[in-house]
Protein backbone atom coordinates (compact mmCIF):
# COMPACT_ATOMS: atom_id res chain seq x y z
CA UNK A 1 0.00 0.00 0.00
CA UNK A 2 1.21 3.48 -0.60
CA UNK A 3 0.27 6.72 0.86
CA UNK A 4 0.94 9.64 -1.44
CA UNK A 5 0.67 13.48 -0.56
CA UNK A 6 -1.89 14.09 -2.84
CA UNK A 7 -1.57 16.46 -5.81
CA UNK A 8 -2.03 14.28 -8.87
CA UNK A 9 -4.76 12.13 -7.30
CA UNK A 10 -6.91 14.40 -5.00
CA UNK A 11 -10.36 13.38 -4.29
CA UNK A 12 -9.96 10.79 -6.94
CA UNK A 13 -11.44 7.02 -5.84
CA UNK A 14 -12.24 4.51 -7.71
CA UNK A 15 -10.05 1.38 -9.15
CA UNK A 16 -8.22 1.26 -12.70
CA UNK A 17 -6.74 -2.35 -13.57
CA UNK A 18 -4.85 -3.55 -10.33
CA UNK A 19 -5.04 0.06 -8.63
CA UNK A 20 -7.05 1.13 -6.37
CA UNK A 21 -7.17 5.06 -5.07
CA UNK A 22 -9.22 6.52 -2.15
CA UNK A 23 -9.04 9.14 0.02
CA UNK A 24 -9.10 8.92 4.14
CA UNK A 25 -8.00 10.67 6.47
CA UNK A 26 -6.67 13.58 4.38
CA UNK A 27 -4.15 11.47 2.81
CA UNK A 28 -4.76 9.60 -0.87
CA UNK A 29 -3.86 5.95 -0.72
CA UNK A 30 -3.16 4.00 -3.54
CA UNK A 31 -3.16 0.36 -2.91
CA UNK A 32 -2.61 -2.87 -6.08
CA UNK A 33 -4.75 -5.45 -5.85
CA UNK A 34 -3.36 -8.58 -3.96
CA UNK A 35 -3.41 -11.88 -5.17
CA UNK A 36 -2.98 -15.08 -3.08
CA UNK A 37 0.25 -17.05 -3.26
CA UNK A 38 0.94 -20.64 -2.42
CA UNK A 39 -1.05 -23.35 -2.36
CA UNK A 40 -5.06 -22.55 -1.35
CA UNK A 41 -6.02 -24.44 1.07
CA UNK A 42 -9.97 -25.79 1.99
CA UNK A 43 -10.17 -23.87 5.07
CA UNK A 44 -8.53 -20.47 2.90
CA UNK A 45 -11.21 -20.81 0.11
CA UNK A 46 -14.34 -21.25 2.56
CA UNK A 47 -12.83 -18.12 4.23
CA UNK A 48 -12.81 -16.05 1.43
CA UNK A 49 -16.38 -17.02 0.22
CA UNK A 50 -18.02 -16.46 3.28
CA UNK A 51 -15.97 -12.74 3.45
CA UNK A 52 -17.51 -12.51 -0.12
CA UNK A 53 -20.60 -13.49 0.81
CA UNK A 54 -20.80 -10.94 3.68
CA UNK A 55 -19.13 -8.26 2.23
CA UNK A 56 -22.13 -7.99 -0.72
CA UNK A 57 -25.01 -8.96 2.24
CA UNK A 58 -23.57 -5.46 3.66
CA UNK A 59 -24.75 -3.57 0.54
CA UNK A 60 -28.03 -5.26 1.04
CA UNK A 61 -28.97 -3.56 3.95
CA UNK A 62 -31.69 -0.99 4.62
CA UNK A 63 -30.19 2.54 5.32
CA UNK A 64 -31.56 2.30 9.08
CA UNK A 65 -29.52 -0.61 9.25
CA UNK A 66 -26.28 0.91 7.67
CA UNK A 67 -26.45 3.75 10.13
CA UNK A 68 -26.99 1.29 12.60
CA UNK A 69 -23.38 -0.16 12.19
CA UNK A 70 -21.70 3.19 11.64
CA UNK A 71 -22.73 4.38 14.73
CA UNK A 72 -21.48 1.33 16.66
CA UNK A 73 -18.32 0.97 14.60
CA UNK A 74 -18.17 4.83 16.15
CA UNK A 75 -18.12 3.86 19.55
CA UNK A 76 -15.47 0.59 18.67
CA UNK A 77 -13.54 2.74 16.87
CA UNK A 78 -10.69 3.79 19.18
CA UNK A 79 -11.16 1.05 21.91
CA UNK A 80 -8.94 -2.03 21.27
CA UNK A 81 -12.47 -4.45 20.86
CA UNK A 82 -10.02 -6.52 18.20
CA UNK A 83 -7.10 -6.64 20.05
CA UNK A 84 -5.17 -3.61 18.31
CA UNK A 85 -6.48 -0.28 18.14
CA UNK A 86 -8.54 0.54 14.48
CA UNK A 87 -10.75 3.40 13.39
CA UNK A 88 -13.97 1.47 11.69
CA UNK A 89 -16.33 1.99 9.15
CA UNK A 90 -19.93 0.05 9.43
CA UNK A 91 -18.95 -1.89 6.66
CA UNK A 92 -15.85 -3.25 8.71
CA UNK A 93 -17.08 -3.85 11.68
CA UNK A 94 -20.03 -6.19 10.17
CA UNK A 95 -17.28 -8.02 8.41
CA UNK A 96 -15.35 -8.67 11.31
CA UNK A 97 -18.63 -9.52 13.84
CA UNK A 98 -19.86 -11.29 10.96
CA UNK A 99 -16.93 -13.29 9.85
CA UNK A 100 -16.63 -14.25 13.67
CA UNK A 101 -20.36 -15.81 13.75
CA UNK A 102 -19.82 -17.56 10.62
CA UNK A 103 -16.38 -18.62 11.94
CA UNK A 104 -18.09 -20.38 15.12
CA UNK A 105 -21.28 -21.42 13.17
CA UNK A 106 -23.68 -18.46 13.54
CA UNK A 107 -26.06 -16.80 11.45
CA UNK A 108 -24.97 -13.65 9.62
CA UNK A 109 -26.27 -10.84 11.85
CA UNK A 110 -28.07 -8.11 9.76
CA UNK A 111 -28.98 -5.58 12.87
CA UNK A 112 -26.23 -3.83 14.61
CA UNK A 113 -26.00 -5.09 18.27
CA UNK A 114 -27.03 -2.53 20.63
CA UNK A 115 -23.61 -1.72 21.95
CA UNK A 116 -19.86 -3.00 22.33
CA UNK A 117 -20.08 -6.12 24.23
CA UNK A 118 -17.33 -6.61 27.16
CA UNK A 119 -15.53 -9.96 26.42
CA UNK A 120 -13.39 -11.35 28.87
CA UNK A 121 -9.15 -12.15 28.37
CA UNK A 122 -8.09 -15.89 28.56
CA UNK A 123 -6.56 -17.19 31.50
CA UNK A 124 -4.96 -20.32 31.78
CA UNK A 125 -2.71 -22.08 34.03
CA UNK A 126 -0.29 -24.26 31.54
CA UNK A 127 0.38 -25.20 28.29
CA UNK A 128 2.15 -28.47 27.42
CA UNK A 129 3.25 -29.22 23.65
CA UNK A 130 4.95 -32.38 22.97
CA UNK A 131 4.45 -34.77 19.92
CA UNK A 132 1.97 -36.61 21.58
CA UNK A 133 -0.53 -34.50 23.14
CA UNK A 134 -0.87 -30.65 22.95
CA UNK A 135 -2.80 -29.56 26.32
CA UNK A 136 -4.30 -26.26 28.01
CA UNK A 137 -4.87 -26.92 31.81
CA UNK A 138 -6.23 -24.39 33.96
CA UNK A 139 -8.20 -22.77 31.98
CA UNK A 140 -10.89 -19.91 33.48
CA UNK A 141 -14.17 -21.37 31.76
CA UNK A 142 -16.19 -18.82 30.62
CA UNK A 143 -19.90 -20.24 29.72
CA UNK A 144 -21.70 -19.76 26.66
CA UNK A 145 -21.98 -18.22 24.07
CA UNK A 146 -18.53 -18.06 24.64
CA UNK A 147 -16.20 -19.86 22.65
CA UNK A 148 -12.23 -19.85 23.02
CA UNK A 149 -10.44 -19.36 19.55
CA UNK A 150 -7.02 -21.05 19.13
CA UNK A 151 -4.35 -19.86 16.94
CA UNK A 152 -1.39 -21.59 16.80
CA UNK A 153 2.09 -21.91 14.84
CA UNK A 154 3.96 -24.77 13.24
CA UNK A 155 7.63 -25.42 14.89
CA UNK A 156 9.57 -22.54 14.94
CA UNK A 157 13.50 -21.98 16.24
CA UNK A 158 13.64 -21.41 20.15
CA UNK A 159 15.72 -18.49 18.83
CA UNK A 160 13.11 -16.68 17.07
CA UNK A 161 11.36 -13.95 19.54
CA UNK A 162 8.50 -12.84 18.04
CA UNK A 163 6.44 -15.78 15.65
CA UNK A 164 2.72 -14.72 16.22
CA UNK A 165 2.03 -13.24 12.80
CA UNK A 166 3.06 -17.34 11.90
CA UNK A 167 -0.11 -18.25 13.84
CA UNK A 168 -3.36 -19.88 12.09
CA UNK A 169 -6.78 -20.54 13.46
CA UNK A 170 -6.49 -24.37 14.78
CA UNK A 171 -9.86 -24.04 16.29
CA UNK A 172 -12.79 -21.58 16.69
CA UNK A 173 -14.71 -23.17 19.08
CA UNK A 174 -12.83 -24.80 21.94
CA UNK A 175 -14.54 -25.32 25.40
CA UNK A 176 -12.89 -26.28 27.94
CA UNK A 177 -13.37 -29.91 29.71
CA UNK A 178 -13.08 -28.79 33.30
CA UNK A 179 -10.64 -26.50 32.82
CA UNK A 180 -9.05 -28.63 30.22
CA UNK A 181 -8.31 -28.31 25.98
CA UNK A 182 -6.95 -31.25 24.54
CA UNK A 183 -6.32 -29.40 21.08
CA UNK A 184 -3.67 -32.52 19.74
CA UNK A 185 -5.71 -33.56 16.97
CA UNK A 186 -7.10 -30.05 15.35
CA UNK A 187 -2.89 -28.76 15.55
CA UNK A 188 -2.69 -31.86 13.96
CA UNK A 189 -5.51 -31.64 11.35
CA UNK A 190 -4.36 -28.00 10.60
CA UNK A 191 -0.66 -28.00 11.03
CA UNK A 192 -0.14 -31.40 9.18
CA UNK A 193 3.24 -31.97 11.43
CA UNK A 194 3.97 -32.87 14.77
CA UNK A 195 5.78 -29.84 16.86
CA UNK A 196 9.40 -30.86 17.03
CA UNK A 197 10.70 -31.02 20.25
CA UNK A 198 13.20 -28.36 21.44
CA UNK A 199 11.55 -25.97 18.88
CA UNK A 200 9.10 -23.46 19.92
CA UNK A 201 5.40 -23.05 19.44
CA UNK A 202 3.60 -19.44 19.23
CA UNK A 203 0.15 -19.47 20.51
CA UNK A 204 -2.72 -16.46 20.64
CA UNK A 205 -5.61 -17.41 22.06
CA UNK A 206 -8.72 -15.03 22.81
CA UNK A 207 -12.85 -15.95 23.41
CA UNK A 208 -15.60 -15.23 20.98
CA UNK A 209 -18.62 -14.15 22.34
CA UNK A 210 -20.84 -15.90 19.04
CA UNK A 211 -24.30 -14.20 20.03
CA UNK A 212 -22.71 -11.10 18.51
CA UNK A 213 -18.92 -11.83 17.20
CA UNK A 214 -17.08 -9.31 19.67
CA UNK A 215 -13.92 -10.34 20.76
CA UNK A 216 -11.47 -10.34 23.82
CA UNK A 217 -8.05 -9.14 23.98
CA UNK A 218 -5.54 -11.52 22.27
CA UNK A 219 -3.58 -13.69 24.71
CA UNK A 220 -0.16 -14.36 23.15
CA UNK A 221 1.97 -17.11 24.70
CA UNK A 222 4.69 -19.40 23.45
CA UNK A 223 6.28 -22.58 24.85
CA UNK A 224 9.47 -24.76 24.22
CA UNK A 225 7.95 -28.25 22.61
CA UNK A 226 9.27 -30.79 24.84
CA UNK A 227 9.40 -34.69 24.68
CA UNK A 228 7.12 -35.68 27.04
CA UNK A 229 4.32 -34.04 28.39
CA UNK A 230 4.87 -32.56 31.91
CA UNK A 231 1.26 -32.34 32.49
CA UNK A 232 -0.74 -34.43 34.23
CA UNK A 233 -4.25 -35.09 33.13
CA UNK A 234 -6.88 -35.49 35.45
CA UNK A 235 -7.73 -38.79 36.56
CA UNK A 236 -10.52 -40.37 34.61
CA UNK A 237 -11.97 -43.64 33.41
CA UNK A 238 -12.55 -43.20 29.68
CA UNK A 239 -13.64 -45.63 26.84
CA UNK A 240 -9.87 -44.83 25.40
CA UNK A 241 -8.75 -46.19 28.99
CA UNK A 242 -10.50 -49.64 28.93
CA UNK A 243 -8.33 -52.90 28.35
CA UNK A 244 -9.45 -54.25 24.74
CA UNK A 245 -8.23 -57.78 25.98
CA UNK A 246 -11.85 -58.26 27.94
CA UNK A 247 -15.07 -57.89 27.40
CA UNK A 248 -17.20 -54.63 27.32
CA UNK A 249 -19.96 -54.40 29.48
CA UNK A 250 -20.51 -50.44 29.39
CA UNK A 251 -21.24 -48.97 25.81
CA UNK A 252 -19.66 -45.67 26.95
CA UNK A 253 -17.94 -44.76 30.46
CA UNK A 254 -16.96 -41.46 32.45
CA UNK A 255 -15.82 -42.25 35.84
CA UNK A 256 -14.23 -39.29 36.89
CA UNK A 257 -12.16 -38.87 40.22
CA UNK A 258 -11.03 -35.12 40.05
CA UNK A 259 -14.01 -33.70 42.55
CA UNK A 260 -11.35 -32.94 45.16
CA UNK A 261 -14.17 -33.62 47.56
CA UNK A 262 -16.21 -36.61 48.86
CA UNK A 263 -17.36 -38.20 45.72
CA UNK A 264 -16.37 -39.75 42.32
CA UNK A 265 -18.58 -38.40 39.47
CA UNK A 266 -19.77 -41.25 37.19
CA UNK A 267 -21.71 -41.46 33.59
CA UNK A 268 -22.07 -45.12 32.22
CA UNK A 269 -24.47 -46.76 30.11
CA UNK A 270 -23.96 -50.15 31.55
CA UNK A 271 -25.36 -52.96 29.38
CA UNK A 272 -25.36 -56.00 31.90
CA UNK A 273 -23.79 -59.56 30.67
CA UNK A 274 -25.15 -63.04 30.90
CA UNK A 275 -27.54 -63.24 33.54
CA UNK A 276 -26.05 -61.33 35.70
CA UNK A 277 -27.03 -58.07 37.30
CA UNK A 278 -24.03 -56.17 36.67
CA UNK A 279 -21.15 -54.86 34.25
CA UNK A 280 -18.06 -54.54 34.57
CA UNK A 281 -15.16 -52.70 32.77
CA UNK A 282 -11.30 -53.63 32.81
CA UNK A 283 -8.87 -50.88 32.99
CA UNK A 284 -5.23 -50.55 30.63
CA UNK A 285 -3.86 -49.37 33.29
CA UNK A 286 -3.55 -49.92 37.34
CA UNK A 287 -5.97 -48.06 39.75
CA UNK A 288 -3.90 -46.11 42.66
CA UNK A 289 -4.85 -47.50 45.71
CA UNK A 290 -6.13 -43.71 46.71
CA UNK A 291 -9.08 -44.17 44.48
CA UNK A 292 -9.71 -48.14 45.35
CA UNK A 293 -12.78 -48.89 47.12
CA UNK A 294 -16.63 -48.90 47.21
CA UNK A 295 -18.76 -46.56 46.18
CA UNK A 296 -22.65 -46.09 45.08
CA UNK A 297 -24.42 -44.25 42.53
CA UNK A 298 -28.32 -43.36 40.84
CA UNK A 299 -29.40 -45.09 37.38
CA UNK A 300 -32.13 -45.09 34.84
CA UNK A 301 -33.30 -47.48 33.01
CA UNK A 302 -32.00 -46.68 29.48
CA UNK A 303 -33.86 -49.34 27.79
CA UNK A 304 -35.87 -49.91 23.90
CA UNK A 305 -38.51 -50.36 26.32
CA UNK A 306 -38.96 -47.60 27.18
CA UNK A 307 -38.23 -48.45 31.35
CA UNK A 308 -37.41 -45.33 33.42
CA UNK A 309 -36.97 -47.09 36.21
CA UNK A 310 -34.53 -45.47 39.31
CA UNK A 311 -32.03 -47.51 40.37
CA UNK A 312 -29.17 -47.94 42.57
CA UNK A 313 -25.93 -48.91 41.85
CA UNK A 314 -22.60 -49.97 43.90
CA UNK A 315 -19.30 -49.75 42.24
CA UNK A 316 -16.50 -51.48 43.10
CA UNK A 317 -12.97 -49.96 42.18
CA UNK A 318 -10.87 -52.92 42.42
CA UNK A 319 -7.03 -52.21 41.47
CA UNK A 320 -5.13 -55.29 38.83
CA UNK A 321 -4.49 -58.43 41.31
CA UNK A 322 -2.18 -61.02 39.71
CA UNK A 323 -2.88 -61.16 36.58
CA UNK A 324 -6.21 -59.61 36.15
CA UNK A 325 -6.13 -55.69 35.51
CA UNK A 326 -7.67 -53.31 37.19
CA UNK A 327 -11.72 -53.33 36.53
CA UNK A 328 -14.74 -51.44 38.14
CA UNK A 329 -17.62 -53.38 38.84
CA UNK A 330 -21.09 -52.21 38.48
CA UNK A 331 -23.61 -54.04 40.55
CA UNK A 332 -27.17 -53.13 39.83
CA UNK A 333 -28.74 -53.24 43.78
CA UNK A 334 -32.24 -51.06 44.02
CA UNK A 335 -35.53 -51.00 41.88
CA UNK A 336 -36.47 -53.36 38.93
CA UNK A 337 -33.00 -54.05 37.05
CA UNK A 338 -32.83 -52.76 33.33
CA UNK A 339 -30.70 -53.30 30.67
CA UNK A 340 -29.50 -51.15 29.33
CA UNK A 341 -29.28 -48.50 32.63
CA UNK A 342 -27.33 -45.03 32.69
CA UNK A 343 -25.49 -44.43 36.16
CA UNK A 344 -24.98 -41.01 36.29
CA UNK A 345 -24.32 -38.21 39.06
CA UNK A 346 -21.84 -38.58 42.15
CA UNK A 347 -20.89 -41.45 44.34
CA UNK A 348 -19.69 -40.93 47.65
CA UNK A 349 -16.44 -43.91 47.82
CA UNK A 350 -15.17 -45.38 50.96
CA UNK B 1 -27.64 -22.01 54.68
CA UNK B 2 -31.04 -22.04 54.05
CA UNK B 3 -32.12 -19.76 51.19
CA UNK B 4 -35.00 -19.24 49.11
CA UNK B 5 -35.51 -19.46 44.97
CA UNK B 6 -35.60 -15.93 43.27
CA UNK B 7 -37.80 -17.55 40.33
CA UNK B 8 -38.13 -20.51 37.91
CA UNK B 9 -39.33 -21.07 34.04
CA UNK B 10 -42.01 -23.15 35.02
CA UNK B 11 -44.63 -21.31 36.86
CA UNK B 12 -44.07 -22.63 40.47
CA UNK B 13 -44.32 -20.67 43.40
CA UNK B 14 -41.01 -19.40 45.64
CA UNK B 15 -38.53 -23.06 46.55
CA UNK B 16 -36.97 -23.47 49.83
CA UNK B 17 -33.65 -24.73 49.99
CA UNK B 18 -31.40 -26.26 52.94
CA UNK B 19 -27.94 -26.12 51.69
CA UNK B 20 -24.07 -26.29 52.71
CA UNK B 21 -22.10 -25.10 50.16
CA UNK B 22 -18.11 -25.56 49.84
CA UNK B 23 -15.55 -24.05 47.16
CA UNK B 24 -16.29 -27.17 45.35
CA UNK B 25 -19.14 -28.63 45.39
CA UNK B 26 -22.64 -28.44 47.51
CA UNK B 27 -25.39 -30.40 48.54
CA UNK B 28 -28.66 -29.14 48.47
CA UNK B 29 -32.35 -30.25 49.66
CA UNK B 30 -35.46 -29.09 48.70
CA UNK B 31 -39.11 -30.17 47.69
CA UNK B 32 -41.43 -28.42 45.93
CA UNK B 33 -44.31 -29.52 42.87
CA UNK B 34 -45.48 -28.17 39.73
CA UNK B 35 -48.64 -28.34 37.45
CA UNK B 36 -47.33 -29.92 34.11
CA UNK B 37 -50.61 -27.81 32.91
CA UNK B 38 -48.92 -24.87 33.50
CA UNK B 39 -48.09 -22.68 30.39
CA UNK B 40 -44.82 -21.89 31.57
CA UNK B 41 -43.72 -25.57 32.13
CA UNK B 42 -44.84 -26.15 29.06
CA UNK B 43 -42.64 -23.42 27.70
CA UNK B 44 -39.66 -24.73 29.03
CA UNK B 45 -37.30 -26.59 27.47
CA UNK B 46 -35.53 -27.31 30.59
CA UNK B 47 -36.61 -26.46 34.03
CA UNK B 48 -34.77 -23.73 35.75
CA UNK B 49 -34.56 -22.40 39.42
CA UNK B 50 -33.38 -19.57 40.32
CA UNK B 51 -31.38 -19.01 43.23
CA UNK B 52 -29.16 -16.37 45.11
CA UNK B 53 -25.06 -17.27 44.56
CA UNK B 54 -24.33 -20.65 45.06
CA UNK B 55 -20.30 -21.40 45.61
CA UNK B 56 -19.98 -23.38 42.84
CA UNK B 57 -20.30 -22.29 38.88
CA UNK B 58 -21.06 -24.79 37.50
CA UNK B 59 -21.21 -28.55 38.44
CA UNK B 60 -21.69 -32.16 36.44
CA UNK B 61 -24.67 -34.19 35.97
CA UNK B 62 -26.68 -35.56 39.47
CA UNK B 63 -30.04 -37.05 39.83
CA UNK B 64 -33.26 -35.77 41.74
CA UNK B 65 -35.95 -37.27 42.29
CA UNK B 66 -39.76 -36.87 40.39
CA UNK B 67 -42.92 -38.36 41.68
CA UNK B 68 -46.44 -38.17 40.58
CA UNK B 69 -49.57 -39.45 42.53
CA UNK B 70 -51.70 -42.35 41.34
CA UNK B 71 -54.55 -43.61 43.35
CA UNK B 72 -57.25 -45.48 41.65
CA UNK B 73 -60.32 -46.82 43.35
CA UNK B 74 -60.83 -50.58 42.81
CA UNK B 75 -64.16 -52.16 44.47
CA UNK B 76 -63.67 -50.11 47.29
CA UNK B 77 -60.28 -50.92 47.77
CA UNK B 78 -57.79 -47.86 46.57
CA UNK B 79 -54.63 -49.15 44.39
CA UNK B 80 -52.11 -46.83 44.91
CA UNK B 81 -49.92 -46.58 41.74
CA UNK B 82 -47.74 -43.60 42.76
CA UNK B 83 -44.25 -43.87 41.33
CA UNK B 84 -41.34 -41.69 39.31
CA UNK B 85 -38.07 -41.63 38.82
CA UNK B 86 -34.65 -39.73 38.36
CA UNK B 87 -34.03 -36.73 36.80
CA UNK B 88 -30.88 -35.43 35.63
CA UNK B 89 -29.87 -32.32 37.33
CA UNK B 90 -26.75 -29.61 37.32
CA UNK B 91 -25.95 -26.23 38.34
CA UNK B 92 -25.82 -24.28 35.00
CA UNK B 93 -23.89 -21.09 36.83
CA UNK B 94 -23.99 -19.44 40.04
CA UNK B 95 -27.63 -18.99 40.16
CA UNK B 96 -29.51 -21.39 38.14
CA UNK B 97 -30.26 -24.53 39.02
CA UNK B 98 -31.67 -26.99 36.02
CA UNK B 99 -33.90 -30.30 36.22
CA UNK B 100 -33.96 -32.37 33.13
CA UNK B 101 -37.52 -32.07 31.95
CA UNK B 102 -39.31 -35.21 31.16
CA UNK B 103 -42.67 -34.72 29.41
CA UNK B 104 -43.41 -38.84 30.34
CA UNK B 105 -45.91 -38.45 33.05
CA UNK B 106 -47.24 -35.06 32.24
CA UNK B 107 -50.66 -35.93 32.23
CA UNK B 108 -50.68 -37.21 35.64
CA UNK B 109 -51.03 -33.67 37.04
CA UNK B 110 -48.88 -32.54 39.77
CA UNK B 111 -45.47 -33.13 39.71
CA UNK B 112 -43.16 -33.71 43.28
CA UNK B 113 -39.46 -33.08 42.44
CA UNK B 114 -37.22 -34.32 45.79
CA UNK B 115 -33.40 -32.45 45.82
CA UNK B 116 -31.52 -34.52 48.00
CA UNK B 117 -28.47 -34.03 46.23
CA UNK B 118 -24.87 -33.45 45.97
CA UNK B 119 -23.88 -31.36 43.01
CA UNK B 120 -19.95 -30.98 42.53
CA UNK B 121 -17.24 -29.46 40.20
CA UNK B 122 -14.68 -31.52 38.46
CA UNK B 123 -11.30 -30.85 37.81
CA UNK B 124 -10.41 -29.65 41.37
CA UNK B 125 -8.20 -32.40 42.72
CA UNK B 126 -6.41 -35.21 42.04
CA UNK B 127 -8.18 -37.77 44.35
CA UNK B 128 -11.05 -37.94 45.95
CA UNK B 129 -11.86 -37.76 49.85
CA UNK B 130 -13.05 -41.05 51.19
CA UNK B 131 -15.98 -40.96 54.00
CA UNK B 132 -16.38 -43.66 56.68
CA UNK B 133 -19.57 -46.28 55.99
CA UNK B 134 -21.76 -46.63 59.06
CA UNK B 135 -23.51 -49.87 58.67
CA UNK B 136 -27.59 -49.64 59.61
CA UNK B 137 -28.17 -50.85 62.85
CA UNK B 138 -32.02 -50.46 63.18
CA UNK B 139 -33.32 -49.54 66.77
CA UNK B 140 -37.15 -51.04 67.52
CA UNK B 141 -38.93 -52.72 70.72
CA UNK B 142 -40.20 -55.14 68.46
CA UNK B 143 -38.11 -55.40 65.34
CA UNK B 144 -40.25 -56.14 62.08
CA UNK B 145 -38.06 -53.77 59.55
CA UNK B 146 -35.25 -55.55 58.15
CA UNK B 147 -32.56 -53.75 55.93
CA UNK B 148 -29.87 -55.36 53.60
CA UNK B 149 -26.76 -55.59 54.94
CA UNK B 150 -25.04 -52.99 52.16
CA UNK B 151 -27.32 -50.54 53.67
CA UNK B 152 -25.09 -47.52 55.21
CA UNK B 153 -24.80 -44.19 56.23
CA UNK B 154 -21.40 -41.91 55.63
CA UNK B 155 -21.58 -38.99 58.08
CA UNK B 156 -19.76 -35.43 57.18
CA UNK B 157 -19.36 -32.47 59.37
CA UNK B 158 -22.63 -31.03 57.76
CA UNK B 159 -24.46 -33.22 55.66
CA UNK B 160 -24.31 -37.17 55.61
CA UNK B 161 -25.46 -39.65 52.64
CA UNK B 162 -28.01 -41.97 53.43
CA UNK B 163 -28.33 -45.43 51.64
CA UNK B 164 -30.96 -48.09 52.25
CA UNK B 165 -31.95 -50.86 50.81
CA UNK B 166 -35.16 -52.64 52.30
CA UNK B 167 -35.21 -56.31 53.12
CA UNK B 168 -38.38 -57.32 54.37
CA UNK B 169 -41.09 -56.91 57.24
CA UNK B 170 -42.94 -58.91 59.62
CA UNK B 171 -46.54 -60.40 58.40
CA UNK B 172 -48.66 -58.17 60.79
CA UNK B 173 -46.85 -54.79 60.02
CA UNK B 174 -47.33 -55.15 56.44
CA UNK B 175 -49.76 -52.86 56.23
CA UNK B 176 -48.48 -50.59 59.44
CA UNK B 177 -47.17 -47.18 59.77
CA UNK B 178 -43.32 -47.99 60.03
CA UNK B 179 -41.29 -46.56 62.01
CA UNK B 180 -37.56 -47.06 63.00
CA UNK B 181 -34.89 -45.61 64.70
CA UNK B 182 -31.49 -45.36 62.98
CA UNK B 183 -28.65 -45.66 65.86
CA UNK B 184 -25.92 -43.24 65.22
CA UNK B 185 -27.40 -41.58 62.69
CA UNK B 186 -27.05 -37.40 63.08
CA UNK B 187 -30.22 -36.13 64.96
CA UNK B 188 -29.88 -33.02 62.79
CA UNK B 189 -31.10 -34.30 59.64
CA UNK B 190 -34.92 -33.31 58.65
CA UNK B 191 -36.13 -34.37 55.23
CA UNK B 192 -38.94 -36.14 53.12
CA UNK B 193 -37.26 -39.26 51.06
CA UNK B 194 -38.39 -40.92 48.18
CA UNK B 195 -38.79 -44.68 48.79
CA UNK B 196 -37.98 -46.25 45.54
CA UNK B 197 -38.69 -49.22 44.25
CA UNK B 198 -41.54 -52.13 44.63
CA UNK B 199 -43.66 -53.17 41.16
CA UNK B 200 -45.95 -50.52 39.43
CA UNK B 201 -49.04 -52.47 37.90
CA UNK B 202 -50.50 -49.38 36.21
CA UNK B 203 -47.45 -47.76 34.96
CA UNK B 204 -45.16 -50.52 33.94
CA UNK B 205 -42.23 -48.20 32.80
CA UNK B 206 -41.10 -47.08 36.40
CA UNK B 207 -41.17 -48.65 39.83
CA UNK B 208 -43.64 -47.62 42.50
CA UNK B 209 -42.30 -44.32 44.77
CA UNK B 210 -43.86 -44.04 48.83
CA UNK B 211 -42.89 -41.18 50.78
CA UNK B 212 -40.27 -41.47 53.86
CA UNK B 213 -39.29 -39.38 56.20
CA UNK B 214 -36.38 -39.06 58.60
CA UNK B 215 -36.27 -37.02 61.98
CA UNK B 216 -34.40 -37.26 64.87
CA UNK B 217 -32.44 -39.89 63.85
CA UNK B 218 -35.86 -41.53 63.41
CA UNK B 219 -36.91 -42.89 59.97
CA UNK B 220 -41.06 -43.54 59.32
CA UNK B 221 -43.18 -44.61 56.68
CA UNK B 222 -46.70 -44.12 57.31
CA UNK B 223 -47.84 -45.89 54.02
CA UNK B 224 -46.24 -47.93 50.84
CA UNK B 225 -47.06 -47.92 47.40
CA UNK B 226 -49.22 -51.33 46.10
CA UNK B 227 -46.79 -53.60 44.08
CA UNK B 228 -44.04 -52.66 47.33
CA UNK B 229 -42.72 -55.95 47.99
CA UNK B 230 -42.76 -57.07 44.17
CA UNK B 231 -40.03 -59.74 43.56
CA UNK B 232 -36.97 -58.44 42.08
CA UNK B 233 -37.95 -54.27 42.61
CA UNK B 234 -35.96 -53.90 45.37
CA UNK B 235 -36.98 -50.53 47.54
CA UNK B 236 -34.59 -48.43 48.45
CA UNK B 237 -33.44 -44.29 50.01
CA UNK B 238 -30.41 -42.46 48.50
CA UNK B 239 -29.65 -39.32 49.27
CA UNK B 240 -27.36 -36.42 50.31
CA UNK B 241 -28.77 -34.72 53.03
CA UNK B 242 -27.98 -31.55 54.95
CA UNK B 243 -27.59 -31.41 58.70
CA UNK B 244 -29.17 -28.31 60.63
CA UNK B 245 -25.82 -27.89 62.20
Amino acid sequence: MIALPSIAFGGFSGSAKGVTARYQDGRSILSLKSYPTGETTIAQLAHRTNFSKINKSYKLLSDAQMRAWENLAEHASGQSVFGQKAKLTGANLYLRLNSNRVMAGETMLLDAPQQIAYVPEVEYDSVSVTPQLIVFGGIKHQTAPYKMVVKMSGSQSRGVSNGWSKTVIISSEVEDDWGEADVTALYLKTIGVEPTPGQKVFIECYWLDTSNGFTGQVFRDSVIVTGESSYTPRKRVTMDRLNPDYELHVSSIDVDFSSGGPVVQYDVMCLGHSNIASSEAYLDQDLPEELRGTSWALGRGNGEDGKLVAQSYVMWLYGAYYSTPARITFAHRGGYYVKPTEVFGPGVIY
Amino acid sequence: MNFNSTGNNFGSGSISFKSHQEENYIVLNAKFKYNPASPAYQAADVLEIYVPDLSIERSAIAGVFMRFVDRRDSYGYVWDNSGGTVLKSWVKDKNTLCIEKLTNFDEKGEITIYVLTLYTMLGRGSKPIKGTRTGLQIIQEEQYLYWRSESFFATFDHWVFLNMLFSSCSYTYRGQPWECGIEGFPTDVTADLPFCGGGNQYNPTVDGISEAHIENGVFTCPQRTDGFEDTGHDPFVFAFLVRDN
